[in-house]
């Protein structure tokens, strides 16, 4: 997320691309139902495409009777005794009735067919009556009487008209067929278009969905190279801040060696020549003493002031401040020596180690009344026993030197591990730190707050020049008045890689 | 032997102050030996091994060595005077340095030092150990080069 603007148009990218997953895959299925719905529509043109087929065939069935009725009927006119003919007759004049029947039942649901049936009906029951009658005669023997009524009849013209509705029963079919036919191959297009419309809507889906795979999958892998170059760097740099800082840590020994040294050198003189000053003084009190008592007279006011009192008191301050700057040289000496001991690392049992410093404590622990809270299952860590000792140590005494007074003593330790490292942590209800002070408290020689404790400011400093040593950090949180905080992380495993550099 | 061919100490101290504390509190403690004074390590080891004059020339004699010099650390010259096969190997050295820094005080007894006094910063030690330095020298036994 490199800012907020890139992170929200990222956002709509990705509702957009959700959204035209789902339009997709709502387009594909639409298009399914649709061919679905079209692939139905065509069977239903075939039915009925099937039913005129139908239709027409009884329809034909129906034309062939008539002509096979009327071509029998000649036939018993013309030709004496034809049981064969006469009974085809007979059997055709059966049919004829029913086929017509059959065929009017198939056109139902057609009113323009039915109205040419109505036609036909009444002419047909004439027609048969009339076949009836011929068949009639013929087998009575009357031929000549049902020559004459077939002659009769064909000037009626029945069957010329049965002939000319049936075509029409038959043009009104095919027109139909026609009509359904061609429903049928709108039908049939619009199903192929719809099916075309719903490959291309796949496929554009497919290549919209391979394509924000590849998107994600290029976009993950690269957000997890750069994560992991991240984290390397991470480490890269921690470790080269921890080199850096025992780097300098390292020079300010050497340094802070030096100087004590040189500084010591004349204060040995500031020293040694006021103890001669001092003794010369004592002298010069015993000359004046005596030249007081010998010879009152002489006016040597300002040589006894000199001699008594101003001599006396300059010495006093010169020895005061040399022993003070002695203290604090001896100070550094010890930090700097303390920073040239080799560390030697070993794993240490960090719930013993802290009971073990507590324990060193426990006699001004209860004399203060305070509370000391060790959390379970510190975590261990392989580093330098007196070093961390110390550390731990000196933040522990000084939780007990800066109680807020009026408030019974409380103090916690507990450790953390975060990943390599580990956060050992001491809080306490103190008098606390002030915010601006945070940094100064690690400075040599500086302090926070009341001056109502003895100490000369070197602890914490000592305490952070060895937290850098073992490759860790010290920092503090605190408010004024409410208690301090002090963390200290450390490598899991003390490492001399950084040393090595310096 | 000492009776007739007294004791020179030999004083290599770059700081004047120090030197003349120091002289002022051997002669405090009764001790009158002529004290040979130098400030930088090059002209005492001239003294020391060349002069006519010098312990190595010229009897016994006591060096009384500081380890900050400004021209080369006091160990250097203490190694010179405890060398293999050097004339004045024999000599009793003293060092008087400010370091107790544990490790230079034990580098110094490895070298050979005799004795090894801190300078502290309060007077008082200072000078009663330079005293009892000068008692030390009345009773000491000082080996003659000549005999080495």
């Amino acid at each position: 997320m490199p800012d907020g603007r890139a992170w929200i148009s990222e956002q709509r990218f990705n509702r957009l691309v959700v959204g035209g997953v789902v339009l997709g895959f709502l387009l594909v299925v639409a298009s399914g139902i649709a061919a679905m719905a079209s692939l139905i529509q065509n069977q239903r043109h075939t039915q009925w495409v099937n039913h005129t087929y139908q239709v027409e065939r009884r329809i034909s069935r129906f034309r062939i009777l008539l002509e096979r009725t009327e071509a029998a009927r000649r036939g018993t006119l013309l030709v004496e005794d034809q049981p064969q003919i006469s009974a085809t007759f007979a059997r055709s004049l059966a049919e004829l009735g029913p086929s017509l029947a059959e065929v009017a039942r198939a056109t139902g649901d057609n009113p323009r067919q039915q109205a040419t049936l109505a036609a036909m009906v009444p002419l047909m029951a004439q027609e048969i009556a009339f076949l009836r009658r011929s068949a009639a005669l013929v087998r009575s023997g009357q031929r000549e009487l049902a020559i004459a009524e077939f002659r009769r009849t064909r000037e009626a013209g029945l069957v010329r008209q049965l002939r000319a509705w049936s075509e029409r029963l038959l043009a009104e079919e095919d027109r139909l067929l026609a009509l359904r036919n061609m429903a049928q191959r709108g039908n049939q297009r619009t199903f192929v278009w719809t099916l075309t419309v719903a490959g291309l809507l796949l496929l554009g889906v497919g290549v919209g969905s391979v394509w924000i795979i590849l998107h994600y999958t290029r976009n993950l892998a690269g957000s997890r190279a750069a994560l992991r170059a991240l984290n390397e760097d991470l480490e890269g740099a921690v470790r080269a801040r921890t080199s850096e800082l025992q780097r300098a840590n390292d020079e300010i020994q050497r340094f802070a060696y030096i100087v004590s040294h040189d500084l010591r050198s004349p204060l040995v003189n500031v020293m040694g020549f006021t103890a001669e000053l001092e003794a010369a003084t004592g002298q010069l009190v015993k000359l004046v003493d005596q030249v007081e008592k010998q010879a009152p007279d002489l006016a040597i006011g300002d040589a006894k002031l000199a001699a008594r009192e101003d001599l006396p008191e300059a010495i006093g301050f010169i020895r005061a401040s040399t022993q003070k700057m002695d203290r604090l040289i001896n100070a550094i000496l010890r930090l700097s020596r303390e920073g040239r001991r080799p560390i030697s690392p070993e794993p240490l049992d960090m719930d013993a180690l802290v009971h073990g410093i507590v324990d060193t404590l426990r006699h001004r622990v209860d004399e203060l009344g305070a509370d000391i809270v060790i959390a379970p299952n510190l975590p261990a860590i392989t580093s330098d026993r007196l070093a961390v000792e110390q550390v731990l140590g000196n933040i522990v005494e000084n939780a007990l030197k800066y109680l807020q007074p009026g408030r019974p003593g409380w103090i916690e330790i507990s450790g953390r591990r975060e990943g390599a490292r580990v956060t050992f942590t001491v809080a306490d209800n103190g008098r606390g730190i002030d915010p601006r002070d945070h940094d100064r408290i690690f400075d040599l020689f500086r302090r926070s707050g009341m001056q109502d404790q003895p100490g000369e400011g070197i602890g914490l400093a000592h305490v952070r020049a060895l937290a850098y040593r073992l490759g860790g950090t010290i920092a503090v949180d605190s408010t004024l008045g409410e208690g301090a905080a002090f963390r200290v992380n450390l490598p899991l495993a003390f490492s001399n890689e950084g040393r090595a550099l310096s | 032997m000492n009776a007739h061919q007294p004791v020179g100490i030999v004083m290599v101290e770059d700081d004047e102050g120090h030197a003349r504390l120091i002289e002022k509190n051997i002669r405090r403690a009764g001790i009158s030996n002529d004290i040979t004074h130098f400030t930088d390590g090059t002209r005492a080891l001239d003294y020391l091994f060349n002069d006519r004059s010098g312990p190595a020339h010229n009897g016994p004699s006591l060096i009384l060595l500081d380890l900050n010099l400004p021209d080369m650390s006091g160990t250097d010259i203490l190694s010179r005077i405890k060398a293999e096969g050097s004339p004045l190997r024999r000599t009793p050295v003293v060092v008087l340095t400010t370091t107790d820094d544990k490790v230079e005080i034990q580098r110094c007894y490895d070298l050979g030092c005799n004795v090894y006094i801190t300078k502290p910063v309060n007077y008082e030690s200072f000078a009663d150990a330079i005293r009892q330095l000068g008692l030390f020298l009345s009773v000491i036994q000082v080996p003659d080069v000549a005999e080495a």
